[in-house]
């Protein structure tokens, strides 16, 4: 099988074998949904003595990490993002962030990828509350390359991180020599007339919607933030000052994650009108892909009826 | 230059009892003059972190990372200016930092703080969570091999946290034989005694039946502290539970035994000589 034909999750095991056998500090630490992160069998198999399963206890998880951390080891902390995030927030306020230990939490199924988990375990904000806590980086890699170039990254960086863990198999957006700068965004279309900016789970689609614009003559500057925090703001400003409008979407609560992010950075420093595509605070709910992107708003078409009405195109 | 009760090379009983008095001057002065703070949790550890410090672990000041010291997380982190005290008695800092605890920009905050300090080994303060970071830090030694030991010490109030029953049950599963709790239990929590606000009986049960081997001791007496420490330190095969029969504000006695000792206000001049007023003919002074 092609390596862009992996599962995301199958790409994370592998490259934390790679990253074992390149330096046996570091560490997989699950809470029971190990065979749901792709960890195991093939870490837990590879190897076992860096492999560590607390059973379902997140919050003990991520102490546990922090105390890895503490006498150098790198552990990476695998749940669903809902238990990754939301229910461990203070353990990784205390434990990780404030008390700087080098913890890799990594949040899977992020928002509607839990499918048929429901509300329950859709996490709509945990960019949004990662974002707000001060020495966190947080990540959303979008296909197999990247996500290998973020985990890569995150193994040497030092700092505390946050990263999305997609599940599924992911289209393949970039290649072998994809490279991971968590103070750059990446230009995945450039364009004059609307900046796009999207992350994670969602740049496929935004990348989509792109396309299908420039068919219909709305020239599209597409932005892939893989780092929310460090935020690029120089690209987007210097994005916004050409194309005067800025739609955003991502698979999350529009409140306080990308948008959230991109508006703060223009606010302060080019404003211009902004439309936020994504969950507009709402819960989660067992359903399929399309009846979420459809009742919210934020799948293809809904990004280009978003970026055609800010082009001008539509009343 | 004022400096703390000079010890002898072998432990001497009626020297340790001069230093724990100048500990608990030194406690309570250093939370008198910050104008507030957590005296009863700090008074009730002055043997046992003095013990640990002085009898039992081995760390060197002038290297507060060597990396096979043996390690403590005070998971009741507010219990910070005991540590702060066998610290600075240690030689990780000056004494001369002990008075600036919460002062602005100080490096002695009114939790442990791991970032800031010399020789503390985790940054605590969120209650529950420093039994789980010792797990992991017992759990990194074996890893690399190393042979230190790791000790927690944790509250009583604090067990209510349910995330000290996670890591009590990943310790017994790692067999994590490097690591020793102990719990302070002085029975006494913001709101009342642990009886009233949430029993712990049958506590020692409960460490034994999560597969930890439970010693009890009397946390003011040298002896039974130090055999017991030591006692824990052999077992094999599983972690060690002491859970340690105190006094909270023990030797403070307009606190002691008060659950108001817990975190005590000192907004004046007046509070400040009513709370230093035991101290008056102790003989000690601050090593500041």
């Amino acid at each position: 099988m092609a390596y862009h034909e992996l599962e995301m999750r199958a790409v994370y095991g592998i490259t934390l074998n790679e990253l074992m056998d390149a330096d046996p500090n570091v560490v997989c630490v699950e809470a029971d949904l190990s065979k749901a992160s792709g960890t195991n069998p093939e870490v837990a198999k590879k190897h076992p003595a860096n492999f560590v399963n607390v059973g379902v206890a997140e919050a003990n998880m991520i102490s546990v990490g922090a105390g890895l951390a503490a006498e150098g080891k790198i552990p990476f902390c695998a749940s669903f993002t809902c238990f990754a995030s939301r229910r461990v927030y203070d353990q990784i306020t205390i434990s990780v962030a404030y008390a700087n230990n080098n913890v890799k939490v990594v949040g899977t199924a992020p928002g509607i990828t839990a499918g048929p988990n429901g509300g329950t375990h859709m996490c709509f904000q945990d960019l949004a509350i990662m974002r707000a806590m001060p020495n966190m980086h947080v990540y959303s890699p979008c296909d197999v390359y990247e996500l290998r170039a973020v985990l890569r990254h995150m193994a040497r960086s030092g700092k505390p991180t946050y990263m999305q863990l997609i599940r599924p198999k992911m289209p393949k957006l970039f290649d072998d020599g994809c490279a991971f700068d968590p103070e750059r965004a990446v230009v995945l279309r450039p364009g004059t007339q609307v900046t796009l900016v999207s992350t994670g789970y969602m740049t496929p689609f935004a990348l989509d919607a792109a396309k299908n614009l420039a068919t219909a003559g709305v020239d599209v500057e597409l932005l892939h933030y893989p780092s929310v925090k460090p935020f690029d703001a120089a690209t987007l400003i210097a994005s916004a000052r050409k194309t005067g409008r800025v739609v955003t979407v991502e698979n999350q609560n529009i409140i306080g994650g990308l948008g959230g992010a991109v508006c703060e950075v223009l606010c302060e420093n080019h404003p211009v009108p902004v439309k936020r595509l994504g969950v507009p605070d709402r819960f989660g709910e067992v359903a399929t892909e399309k009846y979420l992107f459809d009742k919210h708003g934020f799948g293809t078409p809904h990004i280009v009826d978003a970026c055609r009405r800010m082009a001008g195109r539509c009343a | 230059m004022n400096t703390f009760v000079a010890t002898s090379p072998e432990f001497n009983q009626a020297e340790y009892d001069r230093l724990a008095a100048q500990f608990r001057y030194v406690i309570t002065d250093i939370i008198c003059r910050a104008g507030s703070g957590h005296l009863g949790g700090a008074l009730s550890l002055v043997e046992i972190v003095l013990t640990l410090y002085g009898r039992v672990m081995r760390v060197e000041p002038a290297n507060p990372k060597w990396a096979d010291r043996d390690r403590l997380v005070l998971s009741k982190g507010h219990a910070a200016p005991v540590l702060y005290a066998a610290l600075a008695w240690k030689g990780f800092f000056p004494a001369s930092w002990l008075p600036t605890m919460n002062a602005d920009g100080t490096r002695l905050p009114s939790h442990a703080d791991a970032r800031t300090v010399p020789g503390i080994d985790m940054t605590t303060g969120s209650l529950g969570q420093g039994l789980s970071a010792a797990c992991g830090i017992a759990l990194a030694g074996r890893m690399n091999g190393k042979t230190y030991r790791t000790f927690c010490i944790i509250g009583d109030g604090e067990s209510n946290e349910g995330q000290n029953w996670e890591a009590a049950m990943f310790a017994a599963h790692r067999k994590l034989d490097t690591l020793t709790a102990i719990c302070d239990y002085n029975q006494l929590q913001i709101d009342g005694t642990t009886h009233e606000v949430l029993e712990l009986e049958p506590l020692a049960d409960k460490w034994r039946s999560f597969g930890w081997e439970v010693f009890e001791m009397n946390g003011h007496d040298w002896d039974d502290i130090h055999h017991t420490i030591q006692r824990a330190a052999q077992v094999k095969g599983r972690p060690g539970m002491i859970i340690a029969h105190t006094v909270k504000s023990k030797g403070h006695p307009l606190t002691e035994n008060k659950p108001e000792s817990h975190n005590i206000k000192v907004p004046n001049e007046a509070a400040y000589r009513k709370y230093m007023a035991c101290f008056a003919d102790s003989g000690v002074t601050a090593p500041y």
